[in-house]
């Protein structure tokens, strides 16, 4: 290799994924030795191409990023293009592989999909499916009609109150968060016996861990749309807090957002928080 | 459909969960029904219980219900056991893991009586097929 040669192409590793930056200089020799190290770059990782210096891509190198794109789409990964100019996407279109190949703006674009740089705020996109999610699982599986009212931010030192209520930690490889639905007595007996078709007049063992079940119920259904979404969000398994007016502090020191419901059978609460 | 006489495990970490599956199995005409609150509760009884039908939540602590049935369909006496695999998160990933390691059906929480009726129809279904061959 000539020494004096500007490098043709860098890779950085990263947890998760693999940015290789190429150069304008590509050429035969240094494609060979990439070559070689296509397999170890790609293998169960996210790979980000960064095209920013790039007029055109040799077919050799086409021929590498097909073989780094088969090796991701085997790890259910993938393999994303950022910074594409106009003559590269035209070359692209000309070869015939403009659509194989995912583009993105830029590395923050490309990791949001990966769930490795997720957009954390407490945006409607996160927010909506635990909002769907609960009122979907309270119609199915306790015949109880719930509906949203206004969301909003929960202001510092503001303290929700409930007596029973589940949570469910939200965890993913670049944030973490919590969700908690939390009940005052009356609803949730209503809800209870709804649910299980036995009246219940007090709060006891029996029915305690029913909390649990519906957080788990909504986090999962939520955790599927957003896991869609590349958010990432691991399984995990809910807790409940039983006690009269107990209060529910977040271990965080991100927003916190509450969604207030209403039933037939009274109020309840559902609160989001992310950390930042 | 299954036989109301079949001896029915449900297994779940969750006593609500538990009460909601013994009371549609028992509106369904199920009357032989029992309970685990985890794979390894499970386990133990369906070593020596002679089920005829597995119910069992995936999330669980200690043993999940993967686990449980993947050890199931490990063990030469229970291996033709129907198995249906409850879950909050239906997942691709994991729905296919679910069949790679055997399950018959799996149920999607929250779950009306109907869908789970639909669910053990279509298990019956598949198992009379398996015993057939």
């Amino acid at each position: 290799m000539n020494v004096f040669a500007r490098p043709c192409y860098q890779i950085d590793k990263h947890e998760g994924y693999t940015v290789v930056k190429l150069e304008s200089n590509l050429d035969f020799t240094n494609c060979k030795v990439f070559d070689g190290q296509v397999d170890e770059l790609s293998s169960n990782v996210f790979v980000v191409i960064n095209c920013d210096s790039l007029p055109e891509l040799p077919k050799d190198w086409l021929r590498c990023l097909l073989k780094i794109h088969l090796n991701t789409k085997r790890d259910n990964k993938f393999l994303k293009l950022i910074h594409v100019n106009g003559i590269l996407l035209s070359n692209l279109k000309r070869e015939g592989i403009d659509t194989t190949f995912r583009i993105a703006k830029d590395l923050r674009d490309a990791l949001q999909e990966t769930g490795l740089a997720p957009k954390r705020q407490l945006n409607t996109e996160f927010i909506n499916p635990f909002l769907a999610a609960t009122i979907h699982v309270l119609k199915v599986q306790a015949q109880v009609e719930a509906s949203s009212g206004q969301i909003y931010m929960k202001k510092p030192g503001e303290v929700m109150t409930g007596d029973v209520s589940g949570v469910i930690g939200i965890v993913s490889d670049s944030f973490n968060g919590a969700v908690v639905i939390s009940f005052p007595e009356k609803t949730f007996l209503m809800v209870m016996s709804s649910m299980l078709g036995e009246e219940y007049t007090k709060i006891t063992q029996e029915i305690v861990d029913g909390a649990g079940e519906l957080t788990n119920m909504i986090f999962g259904q939520a955790k599927v749309v957003l896991n869609d979404k590349g958010f990432g969000i691991k399984t995990a398994i809910p807790s409940v807090i039983s006690g009269k007016d107990h209060s529910l502090s977040a271990m965080t020191n991100g927003p916190v957002v509450v969604v207030p419901f209403t039933t037939p059978y009274g109020k309840f609460f559902v609160e989001i928080c992310l950390s930042q | 459909m299954f036989d109301p006489m079949t001896k029915v495990l449900v297994v779940d970490d969750m006593l609500t969960m538990r009460k909601i599956v013994t009371k549609i199995l028992k509106e369904l005409g199920f009357s032989d029904i029992h309970e685990a609150q985890d794979g390894v509760e499970a386990w133990d009884k369906a070593q020596t219980g002679g089920f005829g039908l597995i119910i069992s939540d995936w999330n669980m602590p200690n043993c999940t219900g993967l686990e449980l049935l993947k050890k199931v369909r490990a063990d030469q006496k229970l291996v033709k056991t129907p198995f249906l695999l409850v879950t909050a998160e239906a997942e691709q990933s994991q729905v296919a893991e679910a069949i790679k390691c055997g399950v018959d059906q799996y149920v999607v929480k929250p779950f009306s009586k109907d869908a789970l009726k639909a669910k053990l129809e279509s298990t019956y279904k598949k198992v009379s097929v398996r015993l057939a061959a």
